[in-house]
């Protein structure tokens, strides 16, 4: 009989067993896609900002009117919606009701003042529901008041340098036709949003993946309790063989978990995953790690409690830490940066990075990182392993 | 004086409970360190982030990037290379990459016009808000550069010279003020930050927790613990009383620890304390009944350890526990309040957004009340017809 055959035989049983388990068939397959079934429905497509404005011109002047000219310009129709709306009071209350993001208020006497120096503010009506529409129309109200006052101190200076006084509103017209002289342009980065279903699906694909850890190392500990070990031992098979068969058994059942998330959520919720090679070696690399991390909890345990209690402890910890419960992206960068002290954090990496449009290669060190991890688990669990066979 | 036998049941069960250090890990680490990191991530999200990469120092393109900096709308990352700045971009930890020109200074000094790429994802609709703020800045720190290029084309005054007499002007004469006026103060959301991830957290864990608590159950019918107690002079009615006592203490004492953590630790308001204080009654006696019917409805501990966080992250996901309900669409909004989770999170924003009292959560009290009933009801009569049945 060829040495695989008992690897094989353990391996299979294990699985046989797992599968038999409903608790590792929810944890495993059906919560992950579950999760991320909800969150597609939540977060349907990666909506970019777009507020609904209105334009209160209690002024009636030339200026007030360049102000809806100006929110009105083409550049500003995927951010902007004008609606119509002539008194302040209904702006203020559409605006406290949600129907309208925020409004502008440009007050009377607006026009003549601009000329005579004291000009009175233009009001933002804002929600405080929406501070970024609160802030977008603010930017909007400075930018047309910076348009205001470079053509105001383009005369002063002007005037200032040299210029003949008699000429000053010749200047002014002259300056009021004048382009800025910086300004932006919006460019594509060549990268593709990241939606919510593209990151949390894999996010929350590694963190069910990981409950295999506290499956192993328990089935491990039941399996001593009940002698089935010892009679293993007494079988003409070695320690490492069962060893294998068991690590064989984790790996694959890790593996297929998270395979199986990758593929139902990447067909039927629409997330990215990446390059199926790639995608398929991140999926490995992290089955490999989970096989360490059991390594490890069985070696450090003691009773099937101690198994359940540090397995716990392993597989919250690391997904609190990589980033699977909040989008990593937005937290701070010292939280960014402890999120790659773990594989789960690398492999988020690695797949943020495929799903916004990187290359193959983005995933090279991440790959790296996961699999030194595993490397560095399973020989900390080699080390230790006299405490096992000492029980 | 004797206890009474519920009372002595549900302080066995408790001690023996609480001797798990694996379920004190969840029932008092876990949710701390999930509010901690909610609370940190969801406080920056108010401000508009952006990348800016500045290919060469000079004063003018070193003006623009210190206006940026100080923008308050914005919140600016510095990077040295185009590409940092994109990686961050696809990893969403910024909305825009500003790429300062490496010529700005000498194109702006020679009066060419300079375009400042502004790089957004995807398509060039996105970010569109970082793009606008970006303009403005970009405007305010123009108006100056324009000034003096206009004055040193009518004169025979250098740039720097009509710029620093510009600057001095604009000193003077400050541009058209924009004030904000917010007309409303009652907010449909919880505020960000730690108010936001402790009121949330303490809705989702509570649950959770109790769900997982039906293991402790199953185990104490496994051991034998009930049929042993039967065999003492103890009603069915004083064990079901008792095991609602023990986990109702354990939910009650978990909420508690949050509500301690959260204002003492991460500064949270918890408002009206007659409205939270009913709201988490109700909410620990609710998670009680669920947590109950999860220790009837499972065969072994495994399942419900396992299968009752999972029904609780999904509930707690539906429910507005992980983002507002007011962000999804209106049929998801409502298929989530069939959970009871999304009607807690209601009652905890009229509490603490819109200073609500116990009077204005009434209804929704009244709602998480009918569900606490209901599954208190349906475990009672499952808890008891599995001691009465041999």
């Amino acid at each position: 009989m060829s040495p695989m055959s008992p690897v094989l035989a353990i391996a299979l049983k294990d699985l046989r067993q797992r599968l038999r388990d409903r608790s590792a068939l929810v944890l495993g397959f059906i919560a992950p896609v579950a999760v991320a079934a909800l969150i597609s429905v939540a977060f349907g497509s990666a909506a970019s900002f777009h507020a609904d404005v209105a334009v209160v011109d209690l002024d009636g002047g030339p200026v007030a009117a360049g102000f809806t000219t100006f929110v009105n310009h083409p550049d500003l129709a995927d951010l902007l919606t004008v609606k119509p709306v002539t008194r302040e009071a209904d702006a203020r209350s559409q605006v406290a009701e949600g129907h309208l993001d925020t409004a502008f208020v440009i007050p009377p006497g607006f026009s003549a003042a601009v000329t005579s120096g004291q000009i009175p503010p233009i009001t933002v009506l804002a929600s405080t529901d929406g501070p970024i529409a609160e802030q977008v129309a603010r930017s909007l109200a400075e930018s047309f008041a910076a348009q205001l006052q470079a053509v105001q101190l383009s005369v002063q200076s002007a005037l200032r340098a040299g210029a003949p006084h008699a000429s000053a509103a010749a200047l002014a017209a002259e300056a009021s036709t004048l382009q800025p002289p910086e300004q932006t342009v919006t460019q594509a980065a060549g990268t593709r949003a990241l939606t919510g279903t593209s990151y949390y699906a894999p996010a929350m694909g590694i963190f069910f993946m990981f409950f295999a850890i506290g499956f192993g190392a328990r089935g491990y500990f039941l399996e001593r309790t009940g002698g089935t070990l010892d009679r293993l031992a007494v079988a003409p098979i070695g320690p490492a063989a069962i060893l294998a068969g068991k690590s064989l058994a984790t790996f694959v059942y890790a593996a297929a978990s998270l395979g199986t998330v990758a593929v139902i959520t990447s067909l039927a919720f629409d997330a990215r995953w990446g390059p199926p090679p790639v995608v398929l070696a991140l999926i490995l690399s992290l089955a490999l790690t989970v096989v360490g991390l059991t390594a490890l909890v069985i070696t450090v345990a003691r009773t099937e409690r101690q198994a359940d209690g540090f397995s716990s402890l392993l597989t919250f910890g690391l997904v609190l830490l990589g980033g699977n419960f909040v989008f990593i992206g937005g937290a701070p960068a010292l939280v960014r940066t402890l999120a790659l002290l773990t594989p789960n954090g690398w492999a988020l990496r690695a797949l943020t990075d495929l799903a916004g449009g990187a290359n193959w290669t983005a995933a090279l060190v991440p790959l790296l990182a996961i699999l030194a991890f595993a490397v560095c688990t399973g020989a900390v669990a080699f080390v230790l392993r006299r405490r096992v066979v000492a029980r | 004086m004797t206890p009474s036998p519920a009372l002595a049941l549900a302080a066995a069960e408790l001690r023996r409970v609480t001797r798990d250090r694996t379920f004190l890990f969840f029932l008092v680490v876990l949710p701390v360190l999930v509010i901690l990191l909610v609370g940190v991530t969801t406080a920056g999200i108010t401000s508009i982030r952006v990348a800016v990469v500045q290919a060469e120092s000079g004063p003018l393109a070193d003006q623009l990037v210190q206006d940026l900096e100080t923008t308050p709308a914005l919140e600016t990352h510095r990077f040295t290379t185009r590409t940092q700045g994109v990686d961050a971009l696809r990893r969403g930890e910024v909305e825009a990459v500003v790429l300062v020109p490496p010529a700005l200074d000498a194109d702006l000094t020679a009066a060419t016009t300079t375009r400042i790429p502004v790089l957004v994802t995807g398509d060039v609709q996105s970010g569109q808000a970082a793009v606008t703020a970006v303009s403005s800045v970009v405007a305010r720190h123009g108006a100056t550069i324009q000034a003096a290029q206009f004055a040193t084309a009518h004169s025979t005054r250098t740039f720097e010279q009509n710029l620093a007499t510009s600057r001095a002007l604009q000193q003077e004469t400050p541009a058209t003020p924009v004030r904000t006026d917010v007309v409303n103060r009652k907010s449909n959301y919880l505020p960000l930050g730690y108010n936001y991830s402790a009121p949330t957290m303490l809705v989702l864990f509570v649950f959770v927790n109790a769900l997982a608590g039906g293991a402790a159950m199953i185990q104490t019918r496994r051991y034998g613990i009930f049929s042993r107690a039967l065999a003492a002079p103890v009603r069915p009615r004083d064990l079901v009383l008792g095991q609602t006592l023990c986990y109702f203490s354990l939910a009650l004492g978990q909420a508690l620890l949050i509500v301690l953590v959260g204002a003492v630790l991460f500064g949270v308001s918890w408002g009206d304390p007659l409205g939270a204080a009913a709201l988490i009654g109700l909410w620990a006696l609710l998670g009680t009944g669920a947590g109950m019917v999860s220790g009837t409805l499972f065969r072994t501990p495994e399942q419900a350890t396992a299968i009752g966080p999972a029904v609780g992250i999904a509930f707690g996901m539906l429910g507005g526990c992980m983002w507002p309900l007011e962000i999804v669409p209106e049929p998801v909004r409502q298929i989530g309040h069939l959970s009871p989770h999304a009607w807690a999170v209601d009652a905890w924003v009229t509490l603490l957004s819109r200073g609500g009292g116990v009077a204005d959560i009434a209804g929704y009290l009244a709602i998480l009340a009918g569900y606490a009933v209901v599954l208190l009801l349906i475990a009672s009569l499952r808890l008891r017809r599995s001691l009465v049945t041999p």
